[in-house]
């Protein structure tokens, strides 16, 4: 599903002492099946304009369209546009409440008024889609469970509403290297089997580079940048004026350039693409 | 929705009366709540009202700020207002089936929510203009020679500050918890009385986890550095009395003789309407 931004403006304790403009004229469109990372440091406006998409808050000015709908618009019916538009937030196991596993990922198709056939099928769905074993976590208190499983079980939570759209914010955060991986590599399978548009906030420049086909830059609630990987990463200088950098790999290649070794590999980000690089310039450096 | 708590947190403007010294504050928010108890008539009302406008007017607390601050409080108001106006004996008024409205009820439903309302302005006032490490410190100060008789004054400060500190922080928690069970269609705001309490639950039981959660981390974050409570604590800044808070002490006095001089009826103005 397309969503479209307008001059988009948000601003926090009007009138008062502690006003804040979280969000200043924002306009960019994210197409219908792309993963879009957003990217900035902490307090740049990324939670409130993510918040913003599935109509959890209101625009103080500007449009939010969802394909043709206007979310913004008078009688628009907020429980579909929730449903459509599925939002992960920052640490989502905190907001785990039911006495099972299978109840709290239930809650989100309940509250749609599907029938109990259907929600189970839903819960089964949803949890082979985050990697929960049904038989094995379905009936235990979410409570008892491990932080990275916890986390999985709010996701499964979200995608159990089979939503066009799956927002998430900072899915990764506070896990392991590996748990982390997992969790990348489970929401890149989910988009590519489901066509689900996915729209990424993440601090993790790697995550980005690798995963997203559009990266946009958020700084003071203004939208910086916009575009593919390769070209938001061309401003580094930039990017590290606000607190943000390159990926590892791309880093160590501008490092490696600076140093007077020419790898090459313009417009490599990944650690793999760097690899190659490296690779080659040693292959060339050996034949010569 | 839930931003819009505004009780009880501090409004960070400068003010005179942001510079008080707490002490003071909280001696004369405490006058207050015994004075307005004296009050018999209106013009005792007009006079406090009108204290409270100035003072309010020189703390900087935009009174629109303080007046969304009453909002949750409202029904309470409007209950207590409806009990006395339909509970009192008099002369009938008006009459509606069994309820009757007497001319006693109107004017004590009357009273008692002014009297209501002047306390809740006069001690948000407090909160407001004092930052709740301000506060801690002079409860701990008047509590101090309590602790000679066995009163834990410094633990009963702490957790007061504690408290206070905790308050935006749930608040946040609350709104976060809120939105992300509203993300998964949860709806809040429809329904019955017991459909919504109901639907509270997913809201609450993530919320109760949090808070001990965040009680744990606390305490293990203030056990990490040290703390083993009152004894031996020197402060970072310590509370000394400056001129403006003689002054204060002063007009406090000046006030507090005030009404205490009109409610018996001993000035020479008329008390207006009074009960």
């Amino acid at each position: 599903m397309k969503i479209e931004v307008q001059h988009l403006s948000c601003i926090y304790n009007r009138g008062t002492a502690g006003e804040v403009r979280a969000l200043d004229d924002i306009s960019f469109t994210i197409e219908s099946g792309s993963f879009t990372g957003i990217i900035g440091h902490t307090g740049s406006g990324k939670s409130t304009l993510v918040q913003h998409l599935n109509g959890l808050m209101k625009p103080f000015s500007g449009k939010v369209l969802l394909g043709d709908t206007d979310i913004g618009a008078s009688g628009v019916h907020m429980a579909e546009i929730r449903r459509r538009v599925g939002l992960v937030f920052q640490y989502p196991e905190y907001q785990l409440f039911e006495e099972t596993v299978a109840e709290d990922i239930a809650f989100g198709p309940k509250n749609m008024g599907l029938d109990e056939q259907e929600q189970e099928d839903r819960v089964r769905e949803a949890m082979a889609t985050v990697g929960l074993d049904y038989a094995e976590f379905a009936s235990r208190s979410p409570f008892e469970l491990s932080g990275g499983q916890k986390r999985r079980v709010a996701i499964a939570g979200v995608i159990a509403m089979r939503p066009d759209v799956l927002i998430l914010d900072e899915p990764a955060a506070g896990l392991d290297p590996a748990a982390h991986r997992e969790m990348l590599r489970m929401i890149s399978r989910f988009h590519q089997e489901r066509g689900c548009t996915i729209l990424l906030v993440s601090h993790n420049m790697d995550d980005v580079a690798e995963y997203c086909g559009q990266v946009l830059v958020m700084d003071q609630g203004k939208l910086l940048y916009s575009g593919t990987p390769r070209e938001v990463f061309a401003h580094r200088e930039e990017l590290e004026a606000i607190g943000l950098g390159l990926p590892a790999g791309a880093e160590l290649l501008h490092l490696m350039n600076q140093r007077g070794a020419e790898p090459g590999g313009k417009g490599a980000l990944t650690d793999a693409e760097a690899a190659a690089a490296v690779l080659e310039w040693l292959g060339k450096q050996e034949t010569c | 929705m839930l931003r819009d708590i505004t009780l009880g947190q501090y409004y960070p403007v400068d003010s005179v009366i942001h510079r008080l010294d707490p002490r003071v504050k909280i001696i004369a928010v405490f006058t207050w709540l015994v004075l307005i108890f004296f009050i018999r008539d209106f013009t005792g009302y007009i006079f406090v009202t009108a204290v409270l406008a100035v003072v309010t007017a020189v703390s900087r607390v935009p009174v629109r700020f303080m007046a969304r601050g009453m909002r949750p409080i409202l029904f309470i108001l409007l209950f207590t207002f409806v009990i006395n106006l339909i509970t009192y004996p008099g002369t009938v008024l008006a009459r509606l089936g069994p309820v009757t409205i007497t001319d006693t009820g109107l004017q004590q439903a009357v009273f008692i929510a002014i009297r209501l309302i002047l306390l809740i302005f006069g001690t948000s006032l407090l909160t407001y203009t004092t930052k709740p490490v301000g506060l801690t410190d002079g409860f701990e100060a008047i509590l101090s020679p309590l602790s000679r008789i066995g009163v834990p004054s410094h633990e009963i400060a702490m957790m007061m500050s504690i408290a206070l500190r905790f308050i935006p922080t749930l608040l946040s928690e609350a709104d976060k918890t809120m939105k992300a069970q509203q993300a998964r269609g949860a709806d809040f705001e429809s329904g019955g009385l017991i459909h919504r309490a109901r639907s509270m639950m997913p809201l609450l039981i993530p919320l109760f986890v949090n808070a001990f959660r965040m009680a744990a981390d606390l305490a293990m974050a203030m056990e990490a550095r040290c703390y083993h409570g009152g004894k031996g604590r020197t402060r970072l800044h310590p509370m000394k009395f400056a001129a403006r808070d003689y002054a204060a002490c002063a007009l406090l006095i000046l006030f507090a003789v005030l009404v205490i001089v009109q409610s018996r009826g001993l000035l020479p103005i008329p008390q207006i309407w009074k009960l």
